[in-house]
């Protein structure tokens, strides 16, 4: 009974919250931005999911992957990250031993099993995947899969999302290669980055996803790339942080900031090194 | 007088109404039993369903018709049906093993009666494989004692350790009965890769020499998979004594599948969720899909992620 009462009052997707914050904190990220709106309503509209819900997020450090999966989370759980039902791991961090991967396998299993049982509709945030041991990721894959349940247990309700750095330079060159064509960033499309991005991924040795079952078996709904950011976005991210503490827009503050950090490629510089990253201790240096 | 009539009247069809609404409620809820209310073979429904749901597999659907339909006809059955789908994922075949469990079982795959085992997740150390080939021989045994008409569903068979499938081979053998318990009337159903890309070749074959899907029959399927996959040592599967002593009945490919069968999954897809379907928009979700090879006459992923692709469309 508490966990039904749980899941109407603590679970539940705000439609018009998600695309206000996917439009309002999320800067220079148009592709992903439509994907996961249109992947995540899609999704929890759908009384019958044959699958459970699996995003992988692909793109440069500091372009707001984290940030996303904390829009999502936020517009769907209440408590948001802080839920109950919203479980993140890094690989880095929970996984970090290669000789304990037995271990881990059984422990990451028995731990999705028991939360999902608890919550259908649980969610599992996989950060740092291209560091994660391919083995790792083949011991949750038929979770992912088109199965009604496993052992009695509904795992088509849940939320899978895999953050890694991986394809981030394929994602680049392409981005770039349409700057340099004299084209707008917004007329990139998800089809221009998806097959290459997808490929790239795949058969790149450091990614977590390597030869695995989830990319032969197609377990992964949408690759959501995330483009690297310009100097406007660095701005905007700086009027972000400045706006979260309290403080009014300051177009100077704005302009020091984006500055001071480093461009590429070497001629161009159009792309933050960082992304939007560091962007907070600068703004703490300024106030 | 009258007005006790009335409300005598009253109370009595709320009675009665309550009586069948208690009624309904208890039999809804009433445990499942392994008898002919809750298993009962709907062949007719079977055929509907591999009709309007499956595409694209003319051979499966045949098959499989014919195999049930001889196996529940047959009273003196010699050994449980066995079948062993194979073919590229995405082409059906957990599909598939949906349709007939919710055709037979009155609570489809949600019956107590019918059991999935997923190797990876199962059976994934090889150190443990003895311990697994006794829980698993128990679990049949003690599930069939249960219940004979069980049916068990192993996926993922390709990753199956030899030694594990060789512990099953006593169930599905031409025996009355091994240590007092009948299997014949069990069903099993294997569910692999194994074999995909040799049955896409001939597949692609045929469609390149401008002949119809539907030409291809399974004698000329067997016969190119005998050779090649049945002796990949690899595969769990395949040098095990399930194939050398002819424990399956029935081989199934499972064909890739073409533009229109995804176009057709597509539709499948919009109208369960109630949509209005336009034939242009049909198109637009099956053209996003990624084919094969340079022609692009086969789907690479067959009908997966079709289910996402229209949430971007929506």
């Amino acid at each position: 009974m508490e966990a039904l009462l749980d899941q109407t009052r603590l679970v539940k997707l705000s439609g018009p919250g998600l695309k206000m914050d996917l439009e309002n904190k999320l800067f220079g990220q148009h592709v992903a931005k439509q994907v996961v709106l249109k992947a995540v309503k899609g999704f929890l509209m759908n009384p019958n999911p044959k699958k459970p819900l699996t995003l992988s997020l692909h793109g440069w450090t500091g372009t707001g992957k984290n940030l996303i999966s904390k829009i999502i989370a936020e517009n769907i759980y209440r408590n948001g990250l802080e839920s109950n039902y919203v479980h993140q791991f890094v690989s880095t961090l929970h996984f970090p031993h290669p000789e304990y991967l037995s271990q881990y396998k059984e422990l990451l299993q028995k731990w999705i099993r028991g939360n999902v049982t608890l919550c259908g509709r649980s969610m599992f945030i996989f950060d740092e995947m291209d560091k994660m041991q391919a083995g790792l990721i083949d011991a949750i894959k038929p979770y992912l899969d088109y199965y009604d349940n496993i052992d009695g247990v509904v795992y088509r309700n849940a939320i899978f999302v895999f953050l890694s750095n991986a394809g981030g330079e394929r994602i680049t060159e392409i981005t770039l290669d349409f700057w340099q064509k004299g084209n707008k960033r917004e007329d990139i499309h998800l089809k221009d980055l998806e097959s290459k991005v997808s490929l790239g991924v795949f058969n790149n040795k450091k990614s977590g996803f390597w030869h695995t079952s989830l990319i032969d078996k197609n377990l992964i709904d949408y690759f959501v790339p995330f483009l690297p950011l310009e100097y406007k976005h660095v701005r905007l991210c700086v009027r972000e942080e400045l706006k979260a503490r309290g403080y009014e827009e300051d177009e100077h503050i704005m302009t020091e900031i984006a500055n001071e950090m480093t461009y590429f490629p070497e001629k161009e510089k159009i792309y933050s090194d960082k992304g939007c990253k560091t962007v907070a201790t600068k703004v703490d240096f300024y106030l | 007088m009258e007005s006790q009539h009335i409300s005598m009247v009253i109370i009595s069809v709320t009675a009665c109404v309550l009586g069948l609404l208690l009624n309904k409620y208890i039999n809804s809820t009433k445990c499942e039993d392994c008898d002919e209310n809750w298993i009962t073979l709907d062949i007719k429904g079977l055929e509907e369903d591999f009709t309007n749901k499956l595409f694209g597999q003319h051979i499966a659907s045949e098959v499989i018709i014919k195999a049930l339909k001889g196996s529940s006809s047959n009273p003196n059955s010699q050994k449980p049906l066995t079948m062993s789908l194979h073919g590229y994922s995405g082409t059906g075949k957990n599909f598939v093993s949906r349709l007939i469990a919710q055709n037979l079982y009155r609570k489809g795959l949600d019956s107590k009666y019918v059991h999935v085992f997923v190797s990876t997740l199962h059976f994934p150390h090889v150190q443990f494989i003895d311990k697994y080939q006794s829980n698993l021989q128990k679990w049949i045994h003690g599930n069939v004692s249960q219940c004979a008409r069980s049916m068990f569903i192993f996926d993922e068979m390709d990753k199956m350790h030899p030694g594990l499938i060789n512990a099953i081979k006593p169930f599905l053998d031409y025996s009355s009965d091994v240590d007092k318990v009948d299997y014949r009337k069990a069903i099993f159903i294997f569910l692999s890769n194994t074999g995909g890309d040799k049955i896409s070749e001939f597949t692609l074959n045929v469609l390149m020499n401008g002949k119809e899907r539907e030409s291809i029959k399974l004698s000329q399927l067997e016969e190119e998979l005998s050779s090649t996959v049945f002796n990949k040592s690899n595969s769990g599967f395949w040098q095990t004594a399930l194939i050398q002593s002819n424990l399956i009945d029935h081989f199934i490919p499972f064909l890739p599948l073409e533009f229109k069968h995804v176009e057709s999954c597509v539709r499948a897809e919009i109208a369960s969720r109630g949509k209005r379907i336009s034939e242009s928009i049909v198109t637009t979700i099956a053209s996003s899909m990624v084919y094969y090879p340079e022609e692009k006459l086969l789907s690479q992923k067959g009908c997966k992620t079709v289910a996402s692709k229209v949430n971007l469309y929506f």
